[in-house]
């Protein structure tokens, strides 16, 4: 429970600084008598509201940050009540609160006031009287406002008290070593000094047991005087001894050296002691390094003693000079502590019946102690044979023989192999050195190794025997009649004609860079035409003696004769030997392919049948680089494109190529 | 060893051949020869081509279904070495395979089974439409043999009919192309061979399943 965030109340004047600032920063300010007069009212309305506004926001602010007293713990309520005096402390906070109002009632009534004016001057004027009025009201406060402010630095200050964690109270006359206590115990750097009263106020440290905080607050002294006659210093420790819930260690000083008695400190315990109900209380004799609890007079001892007579009270030994029993009584103090506040927690848990409530046995279900074995113990176990056996040694005769001893027998390392085949384990040992087969007529063997092979070909012999009683295997072989075989034959023919006329069509098509000569341009010898007749069935004979003799010329021969007597047309026969010196001077003059028998250029200059079977082969391999380049010719040095678009467009799946 | 199957075509790939490709999920491919393993690098679906086993088996042409199929198989149960069973394996192993084959050919003959008739219903069909392009005597030669029959005093026609298969006969193919030499296998296992001097495998017009002349020989290789 911390009050640090509470922002700082500004003095009367600086508060009206800045509602005054804002609502001249905030809102328009050129304003003329020319101007429509609902423009002028609406303006000095709005300036009046404005600041109302502003006012009430701050106000409210104020109030609304401070801690409402009826909220707080008891504890907190108390330490503000004698801290600050709680009827101040209220009656600030209502000022501010009734300013407030006050601000918003002016504000209405001069609105009011400013929705009848006539004129920009009139309106000014309410305008003024309303801030004015509103100045003075918090002009007013201005008491209430700095107290306020002080307040809230000394809230902002103070430490920070749980009331409710697991906590330690150093209680005591003044100067008998409580802040010594909390000093050597936390990390709190309470002030240390030998006079009364140097701790004023409550300071608070933390230390650490068991894992968990705990939290040692260190009072101011108190004084065994009535609870009127305290000061506020001491009524804070009351507070704290009154409202807390904690274990409260009571510090005595033995040695007197604090300047109280024995006595005194005694009865200030006795004093004190109804604030010590529902609390663990411990009582700490200081100083033990200056004068032990055995040097006290009896009587002294007895006092003492008779304190701790209710039953709830220990008596502890420390001395926080030389630290010696410090640990020890805060350890102890701790460890009741927490042992008080589980006890309590169990008990505010359950009910008078003793069933447990439903948070606490929620809790409690969870906590399981485990162990390891559910307790059983396990005994181990050695085999005799084990016990028995004799340790192995390198150099005793009668030791046990090792692989390693086989293989420095048989030639030692790299020389000797293992005999894995040794240690097969079969039916039959003399199995185990088999050549076991492992691919048979291009199939795995181990794939038709099954236990029950017996039965599966059993099984198939017998499928194969029905199959072979229901005629499965029975093969009716026509062999075709001839009629049929011929039928093939000639369609096998047709084919074939079928195919070389295509071939013919395809070579008469390709131009190769020729022009295009029409089909009646081209001219064809009569023999091709006779020839053509004659293979379809058609006498020629006939139509060439016709066709020749209508080529003939009447009349005497072109050619001339020295015999005259010659005939153009006589058989042209190449004889050499026969040779006439009429049929020379003929070959004379006709064209050489007419004058010579046609000679077949295959043959022509090969001489037998080797070199020609040669030449073949050449000429092959010539051509081979032709053909596999697809060429025409040795010419053709044609480029085609490299990447014609129609066989690269489009998209192509795994399936075919052929169509895109 | 193995003699594992060609992830690709499914033809055997024995030891030593072949390349094998692992991938990184522990996957293997075994590739009988560089032609199997490029394709799969192409990516290309066995099943789409002509050439593998799994095309055949896809598309019916060889026998999938049968009991002598279901003796082969990867067993992952170990089995101990014994002289006895592993004899037994080998002998079954013969019979399976000599089964198996008798049932292939079955198999074939089925699927071949309305051939011929197509066949022969598609050659009548073009001898019927290209009478004309048949051989036929030439217009000299009928008159030689007109002579000739004048002159022995016998018919003409028989003369002519005698020389149009003369002709026939003796007609040489000149398409590109030699003799065909088949094995036939009998149904009763035994393996003939038959050399048919036919022309150019001239085979536009006619369905595709006549081109498996290889099936005969590669039904017991695998």
């Amino acid at each position: 429970m911390t009050w640090k965030d509470i922002a700082p109340v500004p003095t009367a004047q600086e508060f009206i600084d800045i509602v005054l600032s804002r609502t001249q920063r905030r809102l328009p300010t050129q304003i003329r008598a020319g101007f429509k007069i609902s423009r002028i009212r609406a303006f000095y309305t709005r300036k009046v509201k404005f600041t109302q506004e502003t006012c009430s926001e701050k106000l409210g602010q104020i109030v609304s940050s401070f801690p409402v007293l009826t909220d707080q713990h008891p504890f907190h309520r108390d330490l503000m009540n004698i801290l600050y005096d709680a009827d101040h402390f209220k009656v600030a906070l209502g000022q501010v609160s009734t300013a407030k109002h006050l601000i918003e009632t002016i504000s209405r009534d001069y609105v009011r006031l400013l929705k009848y004016s006539q004129s920009l001057f009139q309106c000014k004027q309410l305008k003024r009287a309303a801030l004015g009025r509103m100045a003075t009201l918090i002009k007013r406060l201005k008491d209430p406002l700095q107290y306020l402010d002080q307040v809230r630095q000394h809230l902002a200050r103070l430490p920070d008290i749980n009331p409710t964690t697991r906590t330690l109270l150093v209680a005591g006359f003044p100067n008998v070593g409580k802040s010594s206590f909390v000093r050597s115990v936390t990390r709190a750097d309470t002030p240390v000094e030998p006079y009364a009263f140097t701790t004023k106020s409550l300071f608070v440290g933390h230390l650490d047991y068991k894992y968990l905080r705990y939290q040692v607050i260190d009072t101011p002294g108190i004084l065994d005087h009535p609870l009127e006659e305290m000061n506020t210093i001491e009524m804070q420790s009351v507070t704290a001894l009154a409202h807390l819930r904690a274990a409260v260690l009571f510090f005595i000083d033995i040695s007197e050296q604090c300047g109280y008695s024995l006595k005194a400190q005694c009865n200030l315990f006795k004093s004190i002691k109804p604030l010590f109900a529902n609390k663990m209380v411990f009582v700490v004799l200081n100083k033990m390094d200056i004068k032990t609890f055995e040097d006290l007079e009896p009587e002294m001892q007895a006092e003492l003693q008779d304190l701790t007579k209710s039953g709830e009270v220990e008596l502890l030994r420390a001395s926080c000079a030389t630290q010696d029993g410090v640990q020890e009584v805060k350890n102890h103090v701790c460890e009741r502590l927490l042992a008080e506040r589980v006890s309590q927690k169990l008990k505010a848990g359950t009910a008078s019946n003793g069933a447990m409530g439903s948070r606490l046995s929620e809790v409690m279900n969870r906590i399981h102690v485990a162990q390891p074995m559910g307790g059983v113990t396990r005994e181990y176990f050695i085999p005799e044979a084990v016990k028995t056996l004799k340790k192995y040694d390198k150099n005793d005769p009668e030791r046990r023989t090792l692989a390693r001893d086989i293989e420095e027998a048989n030639g030692g390392a790299g020389v000797f192999n293992v005999d894995l085949r040794k240690d097969y384990i079969l039916a039959d040992p003399s199995w185990k050195y088999d050549k076991i087969p492992e691919i048979y007529d291009g199939k795995n063997v181990y794939d038709y190794v099954d236990p029950d092979i017996d039965a599966k070909l059993q099984a198939l012999e017998e499928e194969e025997e029905r199959l072979e009683k229901e005629g499965f295997y029975e093969s009716d072989e026509d062999i075709g009649d001839e009629s049929e075989e011929e039928i093939l034959q000639k369609a096998e023919y047709i084919r074939e004609k079928h195919k070389l006329i295509r071939n013919e069509a395809k070579m008469r098509k390709s131009l190769k860079n020729r022009a295009i000569i029409p089909r009646k341009a081209i001219k064809k010898p009569l023999s091709q035409l006779e020839d053509h007749l004659d293979q379809l069935g058609v006498d020629t004979e006939e139509i060439g003696l016709r066709g020749r003799a209508q080529a003939m010329s009447r009349g005497r021969s072109v050619t001339r004769s020295r015999a005259g007597t010659a005939d153009p047309d006589a058989m042209d026969v190449d004889s050499t030997s026969g040779a006439t010196a009429k049929e020379r001077l003929r070959s004379l003059s006709r064209p050489r392919s007419r004058s010579v028998a046609a000679v077949n250029r295959r043959d022509d200059g090969v001489q037998d049948e080797t070199a020609r079977s040669k030449a073949e082969r050449q000429a092959k391999l010539s051509q081979r680089k032709m053909n596999r380049m697809a060429r025409q010719g040795e010419a053709d040095r044609h480029i085609g494109a490299s990447m014609p678009k129609h066989l690269f467009s489009g998209k192509r799946t795994i399936g075919k190529t052929s169509r895109r | 060893m193995r003699v594992e199957n060609c992830f690709f075509c499914g033809r055997p790939a024995w030891p030593s051949k072949g390349i094998t490709f692992m991938r990184n999920d522990g996957k293997s491919f075994r590739f009988c020869r560089s032609k199997c393993h490029k394709n799969f690098k192409m990516k290309r679906n066995p099943r789409k081509l002509k050439w593998t086993k799994a095309y055949r088996k896809n598309a019916g042409k060889e026998m999938v279904v049968d009991s002598t199929l279901q003796f082969a198989a990867r067993r992952n149960v170990p089995v101990r070495y014994d002289r006895e069973l592993f004899a037994k394996t080998l002998k079954a192993m013969e019979r399976i395979s000599e089964i198996r084959a008798r049932r292939e050919r079955v198999f074939y003959k089925k699927r071949m089974a309305g051939k011929r008739a197509r066949e022969l219903a598609a050659a009548r069909k073009l001898v019927a439409a290209n009478e004309h392009l048949l051989p036929r005597l030439r217009g000299s030669e009928k008159r030689r043999l007109a002579e000739l029959a004048a002159e022995r005093g016998v018919d003409v026609e028989e003369l002519e009919r005698e020389e149009l298969a003369n002709l026939r006969a003796s007609k040489k193919s000149k398409a590109f192309g030699g003799e065909v030499r088949r094995l036939r296998v009998r149904t009763d296992g035994g393996v003939e061979e038959i050399t048919e001097a036919t022309g150019g495998h001239v085979d536009e017009d006619m369905d595709d399943d006549d081109d498996d002349d290889d099936g005969d020989e590669e039904m017991d290789t695998d």
